[in-house]
């Protein structure tokens, strides 16, 4: 114990000093420009000094939490395949459905508002601001939707563009420090179902009852028992693709924060753009692109 | 012992990286051959690289319901 208190005074010792020796060189540097102009090794040593600096100040905080909130490092991760379970008004509920039903509110009560506060001021000769950034959303999404399905896209672009937005709302709670209902299993299945509806009822649309299951045996009518397996298989692929890509990022990062225990500020931050954002941007992608592609398949 | 059929089955992600790896190749060639067609192909790309992906996080599935108690 005393050994651990004597290390813990040094790093503090160290990184104080470090960060006061960055400071005053800042200084001197900077004054040093401001009298007698600016070159080249001046700016590189002002650089220098700076990230000196920064990591001074990360490493003292690091060690401040360390010491006074007894963030370890090398802590065990403990994960599960469905999330832990709170007590709302008596009932047993998991945690990513109340993160779901307040990701929905939000998205509703936003809705309400541009519905009835923002969209009667737009004007729709002259555009400016937010007005160009929605219709360059909507424009683009419709596009996207009428590359993929020439007919029905008008119906099928605004479900795909709510399916964006709650999906990468859903990513971002994470960033907040829940667990993103994505990387719950029944959410990603349920999203899946809906899919598979989708499929079923424009391929009947188009084609009439009689005509769908005729598609379904269209080379051959051997091959009519696989192509209904793999039709069932279409939401489950979907689900289990969804939900492992976003709970293998939550995981990542997981680790990531255990390993570095009480120095987890800012370098988390860092990776979590790649795994908290970049990744479940190109999911939601992906999903809504293969989600378009099964129902042209079975439109076509 | 569930932790070693665990690590067995993230062998599945073998394949998918050799099947990433030739898509990836391939999409790169085809762009040195017509770099203006280079938006369509990223699209299929990026399509083609979901679904190889697709049996590694099958895997990672399986391995997570082997590993996670």
């Amino acid at each position: 114990m005393v050994k651990t208190k004597t290390v813990t005074i040094i790093e503090f010792a160290l990184s104080a000093v470090a960060f006061v020796f960055g400071l005053i060189g800042w200084c001197a540097v900077h004054s040093h420009i401001k009298h007698n102009g600016t070159s080249k090794a001046l700016k590189k040593k002002s650089r220098l000094l700076m990230v000196l600096m920064i990591v001074a100040a990360w490493f003292f905080i690091g060690t401040a939490i360390t010491a006074f909130w007894n963030g370890k490092a090398g802590m065990n991760v403990e994960f599960s395949m469905f999330s832990d379970r709170v007590s709302v008004f008596g009932f047993s509920m998991a945690k990513t459905s109340l993160t779901m039903w307040i990701i929905t509110a939000i998205v509703l009560v936003l809705c309400l508002i541009f519905r009835f506060l923002v969209f009667p001021k737009f004007d729709p000769d002259n555009p400016k601001g937010f007005q160009n950034i929605m219709e360059l959303a909507i424009e683009a999404m419709d596009n996207f939707t009428k590359g993929s399905i020439g007919d029905y896209s008008g119906e099928l672009s605004p479900y795909m563009f709510s399916l964006a937005v709650f999906m990468v709302m859903c990513a971002a709670s994470e960033l907040i420090g829940q667990r993103p209902p994505t990387s719950d299993l029944i959410v990603t299945l349920a999203m899946g179902l809906i899919t598979f509806a989708l499929i079923n009822i424009y391929g009947i649309r188009k084609k009439g009852f009689g005509g769908r299951v005729k598609s379904l045996a269209k080379p051959n009518p051997v091959i009519f028992p696989m192509k209904v397996i793999s039709d069932i298989a279409v939401p489950i692929s979907l689900a289990c693709r969804l939900f492992g890509n976003m709970i293998g990022g939550m995981i990542v990062m997981d680790l990531i924060k255990s390993v570095l225990g009480g120095y987890a500020s800012g370098i988390p931050a860092v990776l979590g753009l790649y795994f908290n954002l970049f990744h479940p941007l190109i999911q939601t992608y992906i999903f809504i692109i293969l989600s378009l592609t099964f129902i042209n398949e079975a439109i076509e | 012992m569930s932790a070693i059929g665990a690590g067995l089955a993230m062998l599945a992600a073998l394949g998918a990286g050799l099947g990433m790896g030739i898509a990836t190749g391939k999409a790169a060639e085809a762009v040195a051959r017509q770099p203006e067609a280079s938006g369509k192909i990223n699209a299929i790309l990026l399509l083609g690289c979901a679904l190889a992906e697709s049996t590694a996080i099958y895997a990672f599935v399986v391995a997570l319901i082997l590993a996670a108690k």
